[in-house]
């Protein structure tokens, strides 16, 4: 025989109790009467004078009534819908991303996410003996976080789900369930409870892990209008203006209409009214005069289920002149190209690179092993011999182009379809840059940052393939331009996503030797945060970027502007899903309500008790 | 006069007399009218002379009418004797005022009654032992007569207490048995004992006394003042009974006194017994000279 609470039988100590009650004596106070025999045909009337009586109404009689029923639904055993985990271990993962914000549950989908989670702590076992299971409490918002460790202890692990916040930031879920895979290794009594409306989530990796998965999915709908890419260039045809690009994204099956706004430093510039179809992209460009640094925001009025992107911020500094340095031997295509990438491009042409060369912000090499290495940023095309490349160097002849990402920023619109090389260098790619372009048997253009200087390698001379006679070839050099000017590197570090650590390089002379600085950031929200910065530091990161919106960063007597965003548009989907693929092999279903016995017998045992104890009272006090 | 009753009681007791609804069947004389044939001045019949009748009873008016000897024969006036069954246990002590003071009250006035109607009066205490001092006064009123004798009565009376356990059957059975004629009795107790009363009134019926019940009881016992959990002590028979009495069974215990009496008087009315049930707070006139008089035990 055994038991489910145990525990319970301390319920046993109340025994004494009752037994003390009757151990009390009744304190009878002794009377000398004239004769018993009324008395006595008093009791007898009253006591059996006939089996039924009419009912009167004595409050002990309710007290007894009700001592009875509360004993019987104790006996009955009655117990609650909820969720109950099996597992001996049991982490559960609160999805806390952008579209956890979603309002189609009430009151958002966070918070209800939240309230399961609660319902599983309480259906959580504890105790001793085997039985007994224990709980650990993981956020994944910007970052995963690991808010308790494993405990059985009920109160700490309500206080870790309560003290979780939502963020503005897309699902981080697999690191959080890297963590938990690590958790769960190797232990076949633990569960992951996962938390989440399930938009977002890519799960791949776990395609090969064994991860004792419990799906608990929250969200109904999908109706949000939002933003989901912004940016902010020269305006093309008048390069004194600036154009803001915009793309909205209606995921809701019905057409929406909406007014998209524009901003500039919280000033209304221009409002547009579009008609976004259902499940489509509309792309909006807006034209706007700048005439110093600043944050441009659009913002949709129609409101959604998800506020969170209904607005996206991207600052936009003012764009300077850029002197590029050409070390060639001649390559009209290539001259002709830098020249047309932008409006404030000024090319300077030399046969080498010397410590004699003109400062430059960017430096393209052309198939010339240059005397000197700049220390620029630099585009090398068909150069060799440098100390880039572990493994030596090879020589690939006519290798064919079977894949490039367009994903990639300095790829954009740019297409290999028909482009032959003649002949190419065989590298293998650098820890320190990624492949951009690929043949079979190495990268032919890889991109990457080393140190601080970017680095766009080129592995064929463009003279020797088809490539410069395709349209793509300047649209390359123009993107490969912008990603190495140093302005627009910094205009980029100022825009991210929300979750994104904020780093900002740091001037040596910033901080004097010896000395602490503090930098104060001031939030979206109205709060400030405040880090030391001490000589030694050659970079500012601020981690704290979960909330989109506009952060104000004073270091020293310098001031700057960043700006978090969630612009995800699966982030912004927000069409909950039944499923969570766990890549091609195996899904992960939603887990409806489990019907658990989550008993609460005790305390109408307890409430029992107490009415017992009430009655006792009672009689006393009437027949006193 | 007297502590028991007022003079004003005592004189409006003079203008009444005891009914008997029989002839006196005393064989001493006495003012009531019996069967019995003799001397007195209320004509009753004629009947043929015989040698050695009364010649002062010859009706000579009659023999000069008929020619024939009548003699004159009137009713013998006869005393009624009154036997006061008068409980005197212990329970008699209690009740505020104590229902052996009203019981003695209302001997003290049927019994004056009974003396002034020259009527033989005799009180019947029970128990029959008490203490030493008593034992004179309570030989006193085996047998009284004549009014002059009404103040030793009420002495008497006066110098009772009540104590000790009663056997109330085995005291009106001695009394009827001990009675040479029957008379009018009156029994003035509570009706309280554990045993019943049944007996007792059996054996007065059947020695032919013409009874009259007056059931004495305290007002504490009509309407108790004690509650909580008790331990009650009968104070004759020393039987304990513990109780849990609140307010809230008072109706339930009155309805109990109410059934116990409503049984007794159903008891007596089936016997021809007349039955008077009252508080010893009662007003003592308004019991002798209405209900008593309505109810035809005097007019």
């Amino acid at each position: 025989m055994s038991f489910l609470s145990p525990w319970s039988l301390l319920f046993a100590l109340s025994l004494p109790l009752v037994v003390t009650f009757y151990l009390l004596k009744r304190k009878r106070v002794v009377r000398l009467v004239p004769s018993t025999v009324l008395w006595q045909r008093f009791l007898a009337e009253n006591q059996a004078s006939a089996p039924f009586q009419r009912l009167r109404n004595h409050w002990l009689m309710w007290l007894q009534l009700l001592l009875l029923l509360l004993l019987v639904l104790a006996l009955a055993r009655p117990f609650f819908f909820g969720n109950v985990g099996q597992g001996a271990l049991q982490i559960v993962v609160l999805d806390a991303s952008a579209s956890m914000q979603a309002t189609d549950e009430s009151p958002n989908r966070f918070e209800r996410a939240r309230q399961e989670a609660l319902n599983l702590v309480d259906g959580l076992k504890t105790g001793f003996g085997t039985s007994s299971q224990q709980m650990l409490v993981m956020v994944a918002g910007a970052n995963a976080e690991v808010r308790q460790s494993a405990t059985s202890e009920k109160a700490a692990l309500r206080r870790a789900i309560q003290s979780a916040q939502v963020t503005d930031s897309p699902t981080r879920l697999a690191e959080a369930l890297r963590v938990a895979a690590t958790l769960t290794k190797d232990r076949a009594d633990a569960e992951v409870h996962l938390f989440s409306d399930g938009a977002g989530v890519d799960l791949t990796e776990f395609e090969r892990i064994d991860l004792p998965l419990v799906f608990h999915r929250v969200g109904q709908r999908n109706n949000n209008l939002g933003i989901v890419s912004l940016d902010v260039k020269a305006n093309p045809e008048n390069p004194a203006q600036r154009a803001v690009f915009a793309s909205v994204n209606n995921f809701s099956g019905a057409s929406v209409e909406s007014l998209l706004e524009l901003r500039l430093d919280g000033e209304l510039i221009e409002s547009k009214s579009i008609t976004a179809g259902p499940t489509n992209t509309t792309p909006v460009v807006f034209v706007a005069n700048q005439s110093q640094d600043g944050v441009f925001s659009v913002r949709l009025t129609q409101p959604d289920d998800l506020l969170a992107d209904n607005e996206a911020s991207v600052v936009s500094l003012l764009p300077e002149p850029v002197r590029v340095l050409l070390v060639s031997r001649g390559n009209r295509f290539l001259e002709k190209a830098i020249a047309a990438a932008g409006p404030n491009i000024e090319v300077v042409t030399v046969p080498d690179y010397t410590v004699a060369s003109p400062e430059a912000a960017v430096v393209v090499l052309d198939d010339v092993a240059p005397t000197e290495w700049p220390g620029a940023n630099l585009l090398a095309i068909h150069v060799a011999n440098t100390n880039w490349f572990e493994g030596g160097i090879g020589t690939l002849e006519a290798p064919p182009i079977v894949d490039w990402k367009n994903t990639h920023q300095l790829l954009r619109f740019v297409s290999f379809d028909t482009v032959q090389v003649a002949q190419a260098l065989e590298v293998r790619t650098p820890t320190w840059a990624v492949s951009l372009v690929d043949s079979p048997a190495a990268p032919l253009v890889i991109a990457g940052e080393l140190g601080r200087q970017r680095i766009v390698w080129v592995g064929f001379d463009t003279l020797q393939s088809t490539w410069p006679l395709r349209i793509s070839f300047p649209i390359f050099i123009a993107n490969s331009i912008e990603w190495l000017n140093p302005a627009s590197a910094a205009a980029e570090r100022l825009t991210l996503r929300a979750g994104d650590p904020f780093r900002f390089p740091l001037a040596e002379s910033l901080v004097p030797e010896g000395t602490v600085l503090s930098a104060r950031v001031k939030m979206p929200g109205g709060d400030e945060r405040t880090l030391p910065l001490d000589s030694r530091a050659r970079e500012f990161v601020f981690g704290e970027t979960g909330n989109r919106g506009r952060y104000e960063v004073t270091l020293g007597t310098n001031q700057l502007v960043f700006v978090a965003n969630l612009l995800d548009a699966q982030e912004s989907n927000l069409r909950p899903s039944e499923e969570l693929s766990l890549g091609r092999r195996g899904t992960v279903a939603a887990t409806p309500l489990q019907r658990a016995n989550l008993e609460y017998w005790r305390w109408f045992a307890l409430a029992g008790l107490v009415v017992m104890l009430g009655e006792w009272w009672w009689f006393h006090r009437r027949t006193a | 006069m007297s502590a028991l009753l007022t003079p004003e009681l005592l004189r409006r007791l003079e203008q009444v007399q005891m009914l008997a609804a029989r002839r006196a069947k005393s064989s001493l004389k006495g003012e009531r009218r019996s069967r019995a044939r003799g001397l007195s001045v209320e004509f009753a019949d004629h009947r043929n002379y015989v040698l050695g009748d009364d010649l002062r009873y010859l009706d000579w008016n009659l023999y000069g009418r008929l020619d024939r000897l009548f003699l004159k024969l009137y009713e013998e006036e006869r005393e009624l004797p009154v036997r006061i069954f008068l409980d005197a246990s212990e329970s008699m002590n209690f009740g505020s005022p104590p229902k052996f003071d009203f019981a003695r009250q209302v001997a003290a006035a049927v019994g004056y009654v009974a003396l002034c109607g020259f009527d033989r009066v005799s009180v019947n205490v029970f128990p029959e032992t008490g203490p030493g001092p008593e034992q004179a006064h309570r030989a006193a009123l085996r047998s009284i007569r004549g009014k002059k004798s009404s103040m030793s009565f009420f002495q008497s009376l006066t110098a009772l207490t009540a104590a000790g356990a009663a056997d109330f059957n085995a005291a009106l059975q001695r009394g009827a048995m001990e009675a040479r004629q029957a008379g009018v009795a009156i029994v003035l107790s509570d009706f309280l004992d554990p045993a019943g009363y049944e007996e007792g009134f059996k054996a007065l019926i059947g020695r032919g006394f013409q009874t009259h019940a007056v059931q004495i009881l305290a007002p504490e016992e009509l309407d108790p003042t004690a509650f909580g959990d008790l331990r009650l002590v009968d104070s004759e028979t020393g039987v304990e009974q513990e109780v849990t009495f609140g307010r809230y069974r008072l109706k339930a215990y009155q309805q109990t006194v109410a059934n116990y009496i409503q049984r007794l008087r159903e008891y007596c009315a089936g016997r021809g017994v007349r039955f008077f049930s009252v508080s010893s707070s009662t007003d003592l006139g308004d019991l002798l000279l209405k209900q008593l008089r309505a109810s035809e035990v005097w007019g």
